[in-house]
């Protein structure tokens, strides 16, 4: 199928796209790399009267601020593959990034696009989540700074108001020595995620210090499992006793049946992939230890 | 409509649009580029891959308007209608194809990623190949002949090379 008609303007700066974002409220939206946006337009389920191409912003840095990792809206997938910061302190989100799509579709979509999107299984939005992200949206009204958690409201619903847009995102650089891991299922390479679970954690000597999972699958947004992150912190790096974590965490959601599989698949296949992951993480952590 | 100037294989050209044109069908209908093949014409499948200033993009999830000022090539440009480009010859060689209507995309996406391995004198594993194609659907060859066109222009040129 075809998009709808709409009217296309090109932004030359914030201040112009922020502008034209807030005269046309509800009716515009804007277009980064449009590998989310342009699908749905092209299958009438999006049908914005307006677009507002914010191509030529420079909202492109991945950079250090303080305490925090700064990344642009406009930062394209595949930077974070070669960025020394995110390889340094965000493993999780280094592993991620390989399960974005494809390779053409990392050189183009970008993370604001990704996370306003809010696709129930997109990899950004959990590691948002797993990494307890700043999202700053913007708008002519200044600049408001939204938490993660309170971010990612349902199935492409997100906090986002008529004439913001996702500007920047802000991750929090762990004070410890880190390690993470990200694994997920799809039917095939490239393709949609059924499932997937993130980890990261902060360790000292031999023992876990820090520990935050993130899973997509269970519910229509991605969640974190808190009650077995308190169970991770005090353990050994090389008996984390991962299979008990994940069936313990299978246990406490009840996932959604779909074309892709049962709700009681799901909930195995999390509990699994959560091993996966814990154990995955651990491993790194012993082997640069 | 909304005016605008594509440079397209080399040529610019002026044409009149309304914004909610997809590049992929500018460039079969205006610029009568009919190797520019639309499958799924949602970003699933990978025939229509082009490049934008050498870079693989899906020509169904770009609009026209957004391509002025760029350098926009389609499979035309690559081996002309004997398709003598050495990646075409190789999935000629190797079985890379049998209906064909995939392949433009897969020239596409491919080409570079060949360029790339050559600038760094190496031979990709099978699993490395099949991530690069990992946006490209095919449903004739199950994949193993790609693999091994891909490995032959790879490994001819480094040979060749070796031999010069």
């Amino acid at each position: 199928m075809r998009p709808a008609s709409f009217g296309y303007h090109k932004a030359t700066d914030l201040a112009h796209a922020l502008a034209l974002l807030a005269e046309f409220g509800d009716d515009g939206r804007p277009l980064a790399g449009g590998q989310s946006l342009v699908p749905m337009m092209n299958l009438r389920l999006a049908r914005p009267a307006h677009l507002v191409d914010i191509n030529a912003l420079p909202l492109t840095a991945i950079e250090r601020r303080g305490d925090v990792l700064h990344v642009g809206a406009l930062v394209r997938h595949h930077r974070y593959l070669s960025d020394p910061l995110i390889a340094a302190h965000f493993p999780a989100f280094l592993e991620a990034v390989h399960w974005i799509g494809h390779p053409t579709i990392r050189n183009h979509g970008s993370i604001g696009g990704s996370i306003s999107h809010a696709d129930p299984t997109a990899e950004l939005p959990a590691i948002c989540l797993l990494y307890d992200a700043t999202i700053i949206a913007s708008s002519t009204g200044g600049d408001r700074r939204i938490a993660a958690r309170d971010f990612f409201l349902g199935a492409y619903v997100t906090a986002l108001q008529p004439g913001e847009m996702v500007t920047a995102v802000e991750f929090p650089i762990p004070p410890a020595k880190s390690t993470g891991a990200f694994i997920e299922l799809g039917e095939r390479r490239g393709d949609f995620a059924i499932a997937s679970v993130g980890v990261a954690l902060q360790w000292s000597g031999r023992q876990i210090t820090g520990a935050a999972v993130v899973c997509c699958g269970a519910r229509l947004v991605p969640i974190r499992a808190s009650e077995v992150e308190n169970l991770l912190i005090g353990r050994q790096l090389d008996a984390p006793d991962a299979a008990a974590i994940g069936r313990r965490f299978a246990n406490t959601i009840e996932p959604v049946s779909d074309h892709s599989g049962s709700s009681a698949y799901r909930k195995h296949l999390i509990g699994e992939l959560t091993r996966r992951t814990i154990e995955r993480a651990c491993q790194q952590a012993l082997e640069t230890a | 409509m909304t005016e605008i100037t594509l440079a397209v294989n080399g040529t610019a050209k002026t044409v009149d649009v309304e914004p909610r044109r997809l590049l992929a069908d500018v460039l079969r209908n205006d610029f009568n580029l009919s190797g520019v093949h639309i499958g799924c014409a949602h970003g699933a499948c990978g025939c229509c891959t082009v490049q934008i200033d050498g870079v693989p993009r899906l020509s169904c999830l770009t609009f026209a308007v957004q391509c002025e000022n760029v350098e926009i090539t389609t499979v035309e440009s690559m081996g002309g209608p004997d398709a003598t480009h050495i990646l075409q010859q190789a999935f000629k060689s190797e079985h890379g194809l049998q209906c064909g209507y995939c392949t433009p995309g897969f020239i596409m996406t491919l080409a570079p990623y060949v360029d790339t391995m050559l600038a760094q004198r190496r031979m990709p594993s099978d699993e490395e190949i099949r991530e690069a194609m990992s946006g490209n659907i095919c449903r004739c060859t199950g994949y193993h002949g790609i693999v091994s066109a891909v490995r032959k222009a790879i490994g001819d040129q480094l040979g060749s090379e070796a031999a010069a």
